[in-house]
């Protein structure tokens, strides 16, 4: 067992502090909100920042413009960021395309996608969910006809975040119609103002612009920009979720650690009735508790990234991993409202907010966490079914006969 | 990073899991909670064969080089299966404090047997305030001169060869390690729900020697606090390996109990459970490792062991009493192995300090300012 870093990765996460140091995140233009997942706000500045660095394609094999480095460097990288609560919002999904690309993408995607990836210039929203296939995917009904040596795809996505501004959209549709229920899908990577596509944002609880529904009205793609085998779209998806759920989630336990600081200090600086809130038992006591089980996630996903390093099969652990990263954000940021108390309530920018507005902005956003990206409930019986290997609940007579 | 055993050790808890999977069935666990004695010396000589109470000893004195993250791993194996006996009181706590204090008389008197488990020692540390802080420590005793007074819940007291005393000399806190047959000591049992045998030992005159002190006096908190960590340390990969139990017996159960048509682990209600129960031990061993990892380095470990133990407590008390639930009226009896994990969780999660004591720690190591 070892629990420290290599030489090499502490002295990448120094050259990124220093980084930081140099280019405070703070300065960078924002383009999109933080969602309150822990890789901060979407500034395409800082992307092409990280791309500047060489950072974004570090791990991509040489062939394709990379430095081949380990993926460790990628968690090392995305735990300063977090800890410095930088705008690095579509890194961790801009890693996984980029990824999908070097592995089974077309020369077109590879030659036109991939150098813009570097240089931190292109991200991706994803078309996975419509109105009436959320956790049950398969019920969608978006359709890409072969026309030619194009597709022309028809249909309504919703709930892509900063589809807005982002470069590209994953389109996931149906190419054929085939007995098994899983098979027949692919995946498009569909440059955003493609001729017939609509995107239209989706104003979110925190009355800022998240999540966006796009309409595709016969929107025309060649037929090599289908990312991987046609038709075997869903296993590849599949595999796609289960990187989503740990990249998209890593950089969870760093960020909560920063916002614990926060609090830390507020509760040393803040006094209540005379006294520092940090001097009230019961505010120590959750607070170290918390403490704890961000340490604890922490380590649940270097675990799982020593798995995936290392090729072991994995079964649970993304999914467990998922559930355990979002329901612990929630109860930090219910933690800090009860730390702040009406002071919490205010938003960012108003008199009197705490902390910059930042914990009721956490509030609200971490409760779409168990929601987006496989529902805390699917995940669970993931959890149970693919890796305890409990028996899955029966099919409905209505689910069969789809 | 690597969270997987070395080869060496994987060896180890292999052998110890088919060991004690052999030798410490549900029925012998229960057996020994049950009986007053509770020590079976024929198992202890098997596991002395196996040099398992000389795992931190160095080889020269006896023992066979371990770590304590190898004890860690270990007293998982024995958490699992809910054995009973002096292990950690004595192999753990008891002989990292001559390891680290014993001058080389007391090391050649003790490590040697200790390390053959023909020697058991104990400690006794708790008062009257029922607290594990070092702090709080309060029995006056002169060196060389008497002890008067008491200590409670001194583990195995009733077995053990020595007691190493957590004493006030002049206002310090010190060690004094005492046979456990001087006369005016006297040992009274308390009873329990863990069927862990437990006593009050008091002091009535009893006379100290000189070389009966262990250590300096004025490094006795320090010694005693590094020996406490040990001890919380090995208490935790208890609970971590009686969790671990609960969460197949649980898995094994919602296989096969069959109601309504269909096993219960494919009702959702369940399914989400079991999926807590992973989670919690998962997390509850990641801490534990890394802890046991960092104080086998020697890094300094107080915070990562307070985390641990801490984090553990909750954890895997959350995953006996959920299994509970699950296995359902069946776990209600005595002769199911649940309910004696569930006991050794609890009894785990408050010796060597409870949450409050080591939250407060790591309430300190995030910066929270002022104790209350």
């Amino acid at each position: 067992m070892n629990f420290d870093f290599t030489e090499t990765e502490h002295a990448f996460a120094d050259e990124v502090r220093r980084f930081l140091r140099a280019n405070p995140p703070e300065t960078f233009a924002v383009d999109g909100m933080d969602a309150g997942y822990g890789s901060g706000a979407n500034s395409r500045a800082f992307m092409r920042a990280l791309g500047a660095q060489g950072w974004i394609s570090m791990c991509w094999p040489n062939a394709f413009g990379g430095r081949d480095q380990a993926m460790f460097m990628k968690l090392v990288l995305m735990e300063e960021l977090a800890l410095a609560g930088a705008p690095f919002g579509p890194l961790a999904g801009v890693w996984q395309t980029a990824d999908a690309i070097i592995e089974f993408g077309t020369e077109r995607l590879r030659h036109e996608v991939l150098p813009a990836v570097a240089r931190g210039e292109a991200s991706f929203w994803q078309g996975y969910s419509e109105p009436d296939a959320g956790s049950d995917l398969l019920a969608l009904k978006t359709e890409a006809r072969r026309d030619g040596d194009h597709y022309v795809i028809r249909g309504h996505k919703i709930w892509s975040s900063h589809a807005g501004i982002a470069s590209h959209g994953l389109v996931f549709a149906r190419t054929s119609r085939e007995a098994r229920r899983s098979r027949g899908f692919s995946m498009f990577v569909v440059a955003n103002g493609t001729p017939g596509m609509d995107i239209r944002p989706i104003r979110s609880l925190t009355g800022e612009v998240y999540h966006h529904e796009v309409f595709l009205d016969d929107v025309r793609v060649p037929a090599d920009l289908m990312l991987g085998p046609p038709g075997e779209g869903f296993q590849a998806l599949l595999n796609g979720l289960d990187a989503d759920r740990f990249w998209g989630r890593f950089y969870k336990a760093p960020s909560l650690t920063r916002v614990l600081r926060q609090l830390v200090d507020y509760a040393n600086t803040t006094k209540v009735g005379g006294a520092p809130l940090a001097r009230d038992p019961l505010v120590r006591r959750r607070l170290a508790a918390i403490a704890a089980e961000i340490a604890a996630l922490r380590l649940i996903f270097y675990r799982t990234g020593c798995m995936i390093r290392d090729g072991a099969p994995l079964s649970y652990e993304t999914a467990m991993a998922k559930v355990y990263a979002d329901e612990t954000g929630q109860k930090l940021a219910r933690l800090g409202m009860d730390l702040l108390g009406v002071f919490g309530t205010l938003r960012e920018g108003s008199r009197w907010a705490k902390l910059g507005g930042q914990i009721s902005h956490l509030y609200l956003t971490t409760l779409g966490h168990t929601i987006a990206g496989g529902t805390a409930e699917v995940l669970r019986t993931t959890v149970a079914v693919r890796g305890l290997g409990l028996p899955a609940e029966p099919k409905t007579a209505e689910s069969k006969a789809r | 990073m690597d969270f997987r055993a070395s080869p060496a050790q994987q060896i180890l808890v292999t052998t110890a899991r088919a060991f004690l999977r052999q030798h410490c069935p549900p029925e012998v666990a229960q057996r020994l909670a049950l009986d007053e004695r509770g020590f079976d010396e024929a198992l202890w000589r098997r596991m002395a064969e196996l040099g398992w109470p000389g795992l931190l000893i160095p080889g020269e004195l006896g023992g066979s080089d371990g770590s304590l993250l190898d004890v860690i791993l270990l007293v998982e194996e024995m958490g699992r299966v809910g054995l009973p006996g002096p292990f950690i009181a004595s192999a753990v706590v008891a002989t990292s404090l001559a390891l680290a204090a014993g001058s080389p008389a007391q090391q050649k008197r003790l490590l040697p047997e200790l390390a053959a488990g023909t020697r058991l020692a104990t400690i006794a540390l708790v008062e009257e305030t029922g607290s594990f802080d070092v702090d709080a420590v309060a029995l006056e005793c002169t060196v060389p001169g008497q002890l008067s007074g008491r200590k409670l819940f001194v583990k195995d007291a009733h077995i053990a060869d020595d007691l190493i005393v957590a004493v006030r000399i002049g206002g310090a806190v010190g060690l004094v390690v005492l046979p456990a047959d001087r006369p005016g000591i006297a040992r009274l049992p308390l009873d329990p729900i863990s069927g862990e045998k437990l006593f009050e030992v008091t002091f009535d005159r009893v006379e100290v020697r000189a070389d009966d002190l262990l250590g300096a006096v004025g490094a006795g908190e320090a010694l005693l606090a590094s020996a406490l960590r040990a001890g919380a340390l090995a208490r935790t990969a208890e609970m971590v390996g009686g969790a671990q139990r609960v969460f197949e017996l649980v898995i094994e159960h919602a296989k096969t109990r069959v109601q309504g048509g269909r096993p219960i682990g494919g009702y959702q209600a369940i399914q989400h459970a079991c999926a807590d129960l992973v989670r919690d031990v998962d997390a509850a061993r990641g801490l534990l490792y890394s802890a046991a990892w960092a104080a086998s380095e020697g890094r300094p470990v107080d915070a990562d062991v307070a985390l641990a133990k801490a984090y553990a407590g909750e954890a895997c008390l959350a995953v006996a009493r959920r299994g509970h639930q699950i296995l359902g009226a069946i776990s209600y009896c005595e002769e199911h192995p649940l309910h004696l994990l569930h006991k050794r969780i609890q009894a785990a999660s408050l010796d060597f300090g409870d949450a409050q004591l080591h939250l407060e720690t790591v309430a300190r190591a995030i910066g929270l300012e002022g104790r209350p």
